[in-house]
């Protein structure tokens, strides 16, 4: 079968599928976004949107799509290339044809549906064999007038290899929008991936991103996700599968704030031996935000994995829930889990003021700390973005 | 300066509905250094706290001066921007929050330099490391005369310095004390203790004995010893 005939089988599937809801999170009608006519053009970069989710527009590996119409990208870095989807397909129909739809089922669900049908755009990232990326290669997706912005990414770290990849989506100020991102990673043996998605939204957008991750031999996949801001619906729960001596540490701060509905996992699958994973996972809830975090690991090789979900209500009105899920299926895995949800301890308060913080200051430090996750061997540049963000969100949580 | 720094009279003090200080009285002068002993639930950490007007710790009856400043109805924020420091005996988890991120906060309104205070207490490791999970007893009493030495208080009221730390933890916490003493304007400083195993360390001027949240005796450092060599029996 060649790329045209895999990508008409896929376009089947998923027409298949238009109607299947996800199993988790609140049911977003797709039609509207379905029957949308051709392609508006004449979106524009809002830069300091950009920025404001740590996007470097300066960089020297970056991809930028506006809406499903304009796309700017380049790669300056020996070693990285960076291309369009639809530059992929037609310049590497062989590639496209290993590497599109082949960890993300387009039947999963109406919203990989929707994208396999109607979706423009996304990345291709490959970090060449060997070839180790200190600097963050950079994505920008923004919404300016809504609709349906539905990108396919794909990232491919070839053997021995090591990136980071910062993803910075964003929208207009009240536009109504789905955003529905395709991602498959690909991290090669003994490569390394450092992936960060930073999301800051609207309070009417829908967000659906789908992600699967594949991890082969003594490689390392390594996520921190935030959502920063408000939101309507947001849903997502990425998958990674993990081979032998694999690693995988997935990190997620998630902030509620007014009516948002958020449900938001991570899954690990550790299909070899000797390997390990780490869910890590905050949420704090404002206003009448509803969370559900959830997490699973199942164990199929010898392996460890911890699930850490804590929660923190900072509204009467909010609501958490977690789901953490562990499933052995060998007898020499080590699962554990940790869960907990609470208000900010009194004690910890009073010990702050006592120190000479006032009570503001203290309640605000201890909200940064709790959404500060230690994520190891991250650039400095988006170590100190992240820890900006962490101040952001201890800003809007008060 | 010389004077009373701290002046306690009559206090009684209330922690949910039971009375855990009962009229007490109690003076501390400037070059002091005061050791308040009293075995396990004499009320030591009650006093301390109802001092520094920790919530929870109810004064019923009774005046806290602070530099002849009248604090009894003071809240906390108000009586530590005055001077008045706490070293707590068990200082909560902070989750997420660094030990550097701490001191730094207290070393830009106090003037201090964080690796001072780290050197100085020998906690220089442990800086990027969540305040409080995973130490061991020592060096969580380290890192909390750290905190204290970065708000540079005026008078520090240190409560069990010396539970549960080894010797050698029990030196570097010594070091700081005194510390705390230099750059007092006072020179003087509050240590609770129940072993008063940090007497071996930094000499008392004063001794006071606490039992059943009155203040029984109060004497010169030879009342302390007498305390390490035969216990509180015979005190009350």
């Amino acid at each position: 079968m060649g790329l045209k005939a895999w990508l008409d089988e896929v376009r089947e599937r998923a027409l298949k599928a238009l109607t299947k809801p996800s199993p988790y999170g609140v049911d977003v009608d797709v039609t509207p976004f379905l029957s949308a006519g051709e392609v508006r053009s004449g979106g524009f970069l809002d830069s300091a949107r950009a920025e404001k989710v740590g996007v470097n527009l300066k960089a020297n590996a970056l991809y930028i799509q506006v809406d499903q119409a304009y796309f700017s990208y380049l790669s300056r870095i020996p070693g990285v290339e960076v291309l369009r989807i639809e530059d992929l397909i037609d310049q590497k129909p062989d590639e496209a044809y290993e590497y599109l739809w082949r960890l993300v089922d387009p039947a999963a669900d109406k919203y990989t549906a929707l994208a396999a049908l109607r979706g423009r755009g996304g990345y291709f990232i490959k970090v060449k064999r060997g070839v180790k990326v200190e600097e963050p290669i950079m994505a920008c997706l923004y919404m300016s007038y809504g609709g349906l912005q539905a990108p396919h990414n794909i990232v491919v770290i070839e053997e021995g290899a090591e990136a980071t990849v910062y993803t910075g989506c964003t929208i207009a100020p009240e536009v109504l929008g789905l955003h529905v991102g395709i991602s498959e990673f690909y991290v090669g043996k003994s490569a390394k991936l450092r992936f960060i998605m930073v999301h800051s939204w609207n309070r009417v957008a829908h967000v659906r991103p789908r992600t699967v991750v594949s991890v082969d031999h003594g490689g390392e996949y390594i996520s921190y996700y935030v959502n920063m801001a408000r939101v309507k619906t947001l849903q997502t729960y990425p998958i990674v599968h993990l081979a032998d001596d694999a690693k995988a540490f997935l990190a997620s701060i998630l902030l509620g704030l007014g009516k948002a509905d958020i449900d938001v996992g991570s899954s690990v699958y550790i299909h070899g031996n000797s390997s390990g994973a780490e869910l890590v996972s905050r949420a704090l809830a404002r206003d009448e935000a509803k969370i559900f975090m959830r997490a699973l690991i199942v164990g199929e090789g010898v392996s460890r994995g911890h699930i850490d979900c804590r929660g923190l209500m900072l509204s009467d009105k909010a609501s958490i829930q977690t789901v953490p899920e562990l499933i052995a299926k060998n007898p020499n895995v080590m699962l554990t889990h940790e869960a907990s949800i609470g208000r900010l301890a009194e004690d910890e308060i009073n010990y702050l003021v006592s120190k000479g913080f006032s009570k503001e200051d203290a309640v605000s430090a201890l909200i940064r700390g709790f959404a500060s996750i230690d994520v190891k061997g991250l650039p400095d540049r988006v170590r100190s973005y992240i820890e900006s963000i962490e101040k952001v969100i201890s800003e809007k949580a008060l | 300066m010389t004077g009373i720094i701290l002046s306690i009279e009559n206090l009684s003090v209330s922690v949910g509905s039971r009375i855990a200080i009962k009229d007490l009285s109690l003076q501390i002068p400037s070059n002091t250094i005061l050791y308040l002993l009293g075995p396990n639930g004499a009320g030591k950490t009650t006093l301390l706290r109802a001092i520094i007007g920790y919530p929870g710790y109810n004064t019923v009856s009774g005046v806290i001066q602070f530099e002849g400043e009248d604090v009894t109805d003071k809240p906390m924020e108000y009586r530590v921007s005055k001077g008045l420091a706490l070293a707590h005996q068990i200082p909560p988890k902070l989750v997420g929050v660094r030990v550097a991120d701490l001191l730094s906060t207290l070393c830009k309104k106090s003037g201090c330099s964080v690796s001072d205070v780290a050197k100085d207490m020998e906690i220089e490791h442990l800086l990027y490391r969540e305040f409080g999970k995973g130490f061991s007893g020592g060096e969580l009493k380290r890192v909390e005369i750290a905190t204290l030495l970065a708000q540079r208080p005026k008078l520090a009221l240190v409560d069990e310095p010396d539970t549960g730390v080894d010797v050698d933890s029990i030196e570097i916490i010594a070091r700081g004390l005194k510390r705390l003493v230099e750059i007092s304007p006072h020179k003087s400083i509050v240590i609770v203790t129940h072993t008063a195993f940090i007497a071996r360390y930094i000499e008392p001027d004063a001794t006071c004995i606490l039992l059943g949240g009155s203040i029984v005796r109060c004497g010169d450092p030879e009342l302390l010893y007498k305390v390490m060599r035969s216990g509180f029996k015979g005190l009350a």
